[in-house]
C-alpha cells in the first residue's frame, strides 16, 4: 500500500482583498479520511482558505486540486462533491428543516421526494428529526448548526468544509456536535475544520495548519510539530515538600536533567525524553526523598498553539481563550 | 493544476442553462416571497387598488350625469383631446380616464413588483445569510444570475397581466351601462400591455438586480434602487399616454428599444456577475 491519496493539495495559494493580502503563499495537503485543522484568531484566513479550496473564490497566485480537480475550472464538478457548514448555519428562516434541506438537495440533482427522504433520515440521526417540519426561525444555535450539518451530509459527500462548527455553541452542544463531527470523520470521510477553537481541534483533527494574518506558521501532527517546538520533557514530581537543595543539586547533575526547580509540593525538572523519568525517580529515593507521585507531562495542543503564536510574534489573539473540557 | 473531472456534468452543457437549478431557484425564492407579507401585500394591494378599484370607481362615476369632461379636454394637448371629443358625449369620461390616462399604471406595477422582488434577490440573501450556503452549492454562476432574474421577472409580468384581465373585465362591467359594448382591450393596449410592459418590468431588473448584488441588505437596494428606476418610472408615465396616442408602429417601436435596453443592461449583469465577486463582498 501506498501513501494515503490526496483528496487536497495546495501550492502557494494566495489571495488578496482590497482591505490587503488574506492568504500568502499555502501550501498543505490532506489525505483521504484525514480530518485536517485549521487554526488560528478571526481574520487568520481560515474561511478564505476553505473558499478557495471549494472554488467559490479564486485565487491570486497558487495552484490546487481537491478530490483531483481544479476547484477553478471545475468548481461546479467539485462542489457536488463537497459539502459545507458555514459559520453561519445559513438556514432560511422562512422555510422549515426539511425544506431548506429539500432546496439544497434540488440544486444537487435529487428528486423531492429523494431529498426529503434523505433529509429526514439525517434530521433524525442529529436529533432533529422532531423539528423536521418546524421553521427554522425559533431554533437554537445548536439546532440550526445541527440541520446545516445535515444539509452539508445531504449528498453524502467525500470532503466536508466545517467553518466554526461549534461557535456559538452551549458545553453541552458543542460536545454533541464534536461527536458528531467524529463520527463523521470515523466514516471515512476527509474533513477540513476551521475553528479557534483548540479543544475540538485537538479532539478531532489529526494534523493541523496554524494561521496568523494569512500565512502559515505550522503545519503538521500536533506531536510533530511539539517535538519540532520543544526539545523538553516536562515531569512534576510530588514529594509531599518543596525539594530540597540538595536534592536539586543532585537531579542538576545528572546529563538528561536540563532543569530542575523546587515546587510547593516537590520539584519541576525538565528531561530530554520520557525514558529518562525512571532515573530522575530512583535519584530522589536515593536522597530519601519519598515520591508519591510523578506526572510527566507533553505538551498539549494548548501549549503548541501558543508557541507557535509566540514564534509568529502573533498579538494576542482569541485562539484558545475558549477550550471546551 | 487540471485534471479531468471526475464525473461529466449530469445537467447542462457548459454552454447551455441548466433550467432544472433555474426552475429550483426560482421555486424556492416565490415560496419565500409568498410567505413574507412584506413583499404579497404591496404586490397584491398596488395593482388592487390602480387596476380594479380605480376603473371600477370611473365606470360608475360615468353613469351619473355630475361628471362632465369637457373643461378638462380643453386643458389636455389636442392630440388626446380630439379622438375623446370625437366619441359620444356620455363615453368621453371613460374613454378619457380608462382608456388613456390609467395606461401609465401598468408599467408602474411590473417596474414595483419587479424592483420589490429583485432587490431582494442578492442582498436579502446576504441579509439572511444565506448567500454563502448558495454559492458553495454545485449552481454554475449563469443560472444563479438567471434564477434571481426570474424570480423577479415571472411575478411582475403575471401580476401585469392578471391585472389587465381584471381591469379589463371591471372596466367592461362597470362602464357598461354607459358604453352599452366591451371597449377594452383595444389592440394598442394589448401591445402595451403584452409587448412593453415585460421590457420595462426587464429593464427594472437588470437595475435592481445589479444593485442588489453591490448592497448589503434589502434596505440599501430599495433605496439605491429606487433611486435608479424612479426616473423610470416617471418616463413610463409621461410617455405611456402618448403611445395610445401614437398608434401601433410607434408603440412596437419603442417596444423594441425597451427591450434593446433590458437585454443590453441584464447581459452586462450577467457578464459581470461572478461567484468571486458576490464570495469576496461577503
Amino acid at each position: 500500500m501506498g501513501a494515503p491519496q490526496r483528496v487536497i493539495d495546495c501550492q502557494g495559494l494566495t489571495r488578496n482583498f482590497p482591505s490587503g493580502r488574506a492568504l500568502d503563499h499555502l501550501t498543505l495537503d490532506a489525505g483521504r479520511g484525514e480530518v485536517l485543522a485549521l487554526l488560528g484568531p478571526n481574520g487568520a484566513g481560515k474561511t478564505t482558505t476553505m473558499r478557495l479550496l471549494n472554488g467559490v473564490l479564486l485565487p491570486h497566485d497558487g495552484t490546487a486540486q481537491v478530490l483531483g480537480l481544479d476547484p477553478w475550472r471545475q468548481g461546479e464538478e467539485l462542489r457536488r462533491r463537497t459539502g459545507v457548514l458555514t459559520e453561519n448555519a445559513g438556514l432560511d428562516e422562512r422555510f422549515t428543516a426539511l425544506e431548506n434541506l429539500e432546496f439544497v438537495g434540488h440544486l444537487r440533482g435529487m428528486s423531492s421526494s429523494e431529498a426529503r427522504a434523505r433529509g429526514r433520515t439525517l434530521l433524525d440521526r442529529f436529533d432533529m428529526g422532531h423539528r423536521a417540519d418546524v421553521k427554522v426561525q425559533g431554533f437554537s444555535t445548536g439546532q440550526r448548526k445541527r440541520v446545516a450539518l445535515a444539509r452539508a451530509l445531504l449528498h453524502d459527500p467525500e470532503l466536508l468544509f466545517l467553518d466554526e462548527p461549534t461557535s456559538g455553541l452551549d458545553p453541552a452542544a458543542t460536545r454533541d456536535v464534536v461527536d458528531l463531527i467524529g463520527s463523521l470523520a470515523a466514516e471515512g470521510r476527509t474533513v477540513v475544520l476551521c475553528t479557534h477553537f483548540l479543544g475540538e481541534a485537538g479532539k478531532l483533527a489529526s494534523r493541523m495548519a496554524v494561521l496568523f494574518h494569512g500565512v502559515l506558521h505550522a503545519f503538521g501532527t500536533p506531536e510533530d510539530l511539539a517535538a519540532e517546538l520543544w526539545s523538553r520533557f516536562e515531569v512534576r514530581l510530588d514529594l509531599g515538600a518543596p525539594a530540597a537543595p540538595p536534592l536539586i543539586a543532585a537531579l542538576l547533575a545528572l546529563p538528561q536533567v536540563h532543569d530542575a526547580s523546587p515546587t510547593d509540593a516537590g520539584a519541576l525538572v525538565f528531561t530530554t525524553e520520557r525514558a529518562d523519568v525512571p532515573r530522575v525517580v530512583a535519584t530522589c529515593v536515593a536522597h530519601g526523598s519519598p515520591v508519591y507521585g510523578v506526572d510527566p507531562r507533553d505538551p498539549n495542543l494548548e501549549d503548541v498553539y501558543f508557541a507557535i503564536e509566540a514564534r509568529a510574534g502573533a498579538p494576542a489573539t482569541a485562539a484558545g481563550e475558549e477550550v471546551p473540557a | 493544476m487540471t485534471a479531468l473531472p471526475a464525473e461529466p456534468d449530469r445537467r447542462a452543457d457548459r454552454a447551455g442553462i441548466d433550467w432544472s437549478a433555474v426552475r429550483s431557484i426560482v421555486r424556492r425564492d416565490l415560496k419565500a416571497a409568498g410567505r413574507s407579507k412584506a413583499m404579497v401585500l404591496p404586490m397584491l394591494l398596488v395593482p388592487l387598488l390602480m387596476l380594479v378599484l380605480l376603473p371600477m370607481s370611473v365606470g360608475l362615476a360615468a353613469q351619473g350625469d355630475r361628471l362632465d369632461p369637457t373643461t378638462f379636454l380643453t386643458m389636455v394637448p389636442e392630440q388626446l383631446a380630439a379622438p375623446v371629443s370625437r366619441a359620444p358625449q356620455h363615453e368621453q369620461l371613460v374613454i378619457l380616464v380608462l382608456g388613456y390616462l390609467v395606461a401609465p399604471l401598468f408599467l408602474i406595477v411590473p417596474l414595483m413588483v419587479s424592483a420589490v422582488l429583485a432587490g431582494d434577490a442578492f442582498a436579502g440573501e446576504k441579509e439572511r445569510k444565506t448567500l454563502e450556503t448558495i454559492l458553495h452549492l454545485p449552481v454554475r454562476d449563469k443560472d444563479l444570475y438567471i434564477g434571481k432574474l426570474l424570480v423577479g421577472f415571472v411575478p411582475s409580468v403575471a401580476v401585469s397581466w392578471i391585472g389587465f384581465l381584471l381591469f379589463c373585465i371591471t372596466a367592461n362591467l362597470s362602464a357598461w351601462p354607459v358604453m352599452h359594448r366591451a371597449f377594452m382591450p383595444t389592440k394598442l393596449w394589448t401591445l402595451m400591455i403584452f409587448w412593453i410592459a415585460p421590457g420595462v418590468a426587464a429593464v427594472g431588473l437588470g437595475v435592481m438586480v445589479r444593485v442588489s448584488v453591490r448592497v448589503n441588505n434589502t434596505q440599501e437596494a430599495q433605496q439605491l434602487g429606487g433611486a435608479v428606476v424612479l426616473p423610470l418610472v416617471i418616463l413610463a408615465v409621461a410617455q405611456t399616454t402618448a403611445l395610445l396616442l401614437a398608434g401601433l408602429v410607434p408603440t412596437f417601436v419603442a417596444g423594441c428599444v425597451v427591450w434593446a435596453i433590458a437585454i443590453w443592461l441584464n447581459l452586462r449583469g450577467a457578464q459581470s456577475f461572478t461567484r468571486d465577486r458576490m464570495a469576496a463582498r461577503l
